[in-house]
């Protein structure tokens, strides 16, 4: 409480000096520890293919990685706000996101897909999504594919901040849609009563974003080329076979 | 699936409870903050300071008008875009800011509130010996208007517990926070939260009780 206090007087009186702070520290990552399997906690252990890939990354840079978990309609506001560098939580390329902050090249790339409670027969594709209740991840960018669908005013979009796959298998909403590769997860390693319908409907990409200025540009480069070793000298596939058995990392 | 996981849930109590002391520092440090500001709002407005008397409205009705959750994201994130070396305030200060601010608006009212109801009768008792001010308010007013307050505090404080597990949107890893990262890693959801839920309910009891405690103190007077 003490602490908490001098902290608080200690940040007002850095408010003058902070521009002139060094830049070189941990290189700061944003997650939101509630992605499964990319990015989860399991007794505060934080864990997932995305941390994996991040320390490889680290280690390659010559970096310490600082993580920085909070919700995920909270993380593009610390990374506009310059509280992390980046973040890794399976961040899909959008043109919209990219109007706003850099990409780094892709490391994953999958489709959307559509997941609904077992033994639903009314949804077995995107086409029968009309007038059903879909769930997807607020400020994720399947709420964006499904608005892009020639029928989109027919379908309930219900965001999440979390617990979408729990509110599917609960019946409260007809399906979810979310990447094939996590939802394929899911479904095998989780007590929930879930399946997958249909095939993928879209290709994705995701990639971590940098703010666009000059020192996030320069850290945009530098992961570039770590990620390119990583990916010459087979660590992203082994990373991405123990966690889904398959090479998610190649298009 | 249909039966609760137990040992997965007694596996997590040690877990969560290292995260209970920054939700209780956070809640704590913001009430005690709250309470010094609301005392100065409450007194500003009974004594109708000219100028701080209408900024202090102005604040309450902000403060008070507008979600915590919309005043974290101003502080947080809106500050930073506004002047750029205010990134300096990490989560934990802006919860406690956020906090301290929402509530004392609220608090500055029931403590008006308290003040004010004191009978004129004892002020003007007071004034008839021959108190200052100060001795009217510290020795005549204060203490019966603390055992007013007390209980619209007491709740103030169990709200501000509870208000706290807003701030993992902020990236502070509190005991809300903790708890869904876990519920995300497992799955257990019913498990996880009631687990968390268990744990608030625990402190907020204590409180109850210890307000119960303070009740019976300040009411010594008014027994027979």
């Amino acid at each position: 409480m003490k602490t908490l206090l001098i902290n608080t007087l200690l940040t007002i009186s850095l408010l003058a000096s902070a521009p002139l702070l060094a830049q070189e520290g941990p290189l700061r990552v944003g997650m939101s520890g509630q992605y499964f399997p990319f990015t989860f906690v399991e007794q505060d252990e934080l864990k997932g293919f995305d941390v994996d890939v991040m320390n490889a990354i680290g280690e390659e840079m010559g970096r310490e990685i600082q993580y920085e978990t909070a919700n995920f309609s909270g993380l593009f506001g610390m990374l506009e706000s310059g509280r992390i560098d980046t973040v890794a939580n399976q961040i899909t390329i959008t043109e919209e996101r990219q109007k706003a902050y850099i990409f780094s090249d892709p490391y994953v790339y999958d489709g959307a897909q559509v997941v609904t409670k077992k033994g639903n027969t009314e949804v077995e594709s995107v086409e029968d999504l009309k007038g059903k209740t879909v769930a997807v991840n607020l400020g994720s960018n399947f709420e964006a594919l499904l608005r892009e669908l020639p029928y989109a005013d027919q379908i309930d979009i219900k965001t999440y901040e979390s617990n979408l796959e729990r509110d599917t298998a609960l019946g409260r909403v007809d399906a979810f849609v979310m990447d094939r590769v996590s939802a394929s997860q899911i479904i095998k390693e989780k007590p929930l009563p879930l399946e997958l319908a249909g095939p993928t409907f879209s290709q994705i990409t995701n990639a971590y974003p940098f703010r666009d200025t000059e020192a996030g540009r320069a850290l945009r480069d530098e992961v570039n080329q770590a990620l390119a070793t990583l990916r010459d000298n087979g660590t992203l596939a082994s990373i991405s076979e123990k966690w889904f058995g398959t090479d998610i990392t190649q298009p | 699936m249909d039966v609760l996981n137990v040992d997965y849930m007694l596996g997590l109590v040690p877990v969560l409870l290292t995260y209970l002391p920054l939700t209780l520092q956070l809640a704590g440090v913001g009430m005690v903050l709250a309470l010094i500001l609301a005392c100065l709002f409450a007194v500003v407005r009974v004594l109708r300071i000219p100028v701080l008397n209408q900024l202090t409205i102005v604040f309450i009705s902000f403060f008070r008008g507008t979600p915590l959750l919309v005043q974290l994201f101003l502080f947080y994130y809106g500050l930073p875009q506004l002047v750029s070396a205010l990134t300096v305030i990490d989560g934990i200060t802006a919860t406690i800011m956020g906090l301290t601010m929402h509530f004392s608006a609220y608090m500055a009212e029931s403590i008006r509130a308290a003040i004010v109801g004191v009978d004129r009768s004892q002020t003007e008792a007071a004034l008839s010996i021959g108190m200052t001010n100060g001795q009217l308010m510290r020795r005549i007013v204060l203490p019966q208007a603390t055992r007013v307050a007390l209980p619209t505090l007491m709740n103030y404080f169990i709200d501000m517990i509870k208000a706290t597990s807003l701030a993992f949107t902020l990236g502070v890893t509190e005991l809300m926070g903790a708890t869904q990262k876990e519920a995300a890693g497992s799955f257990l959801y019913f498990e996880a939260f009631i687990v968390a839920a268990i744990m608030y309910w625990i402190v907020v009891e204590m409180l109850s009780k210890l307000q119960h405690y303070l009740e019976i103190r300040l009411n010594k007077a008014y027994s027979r």
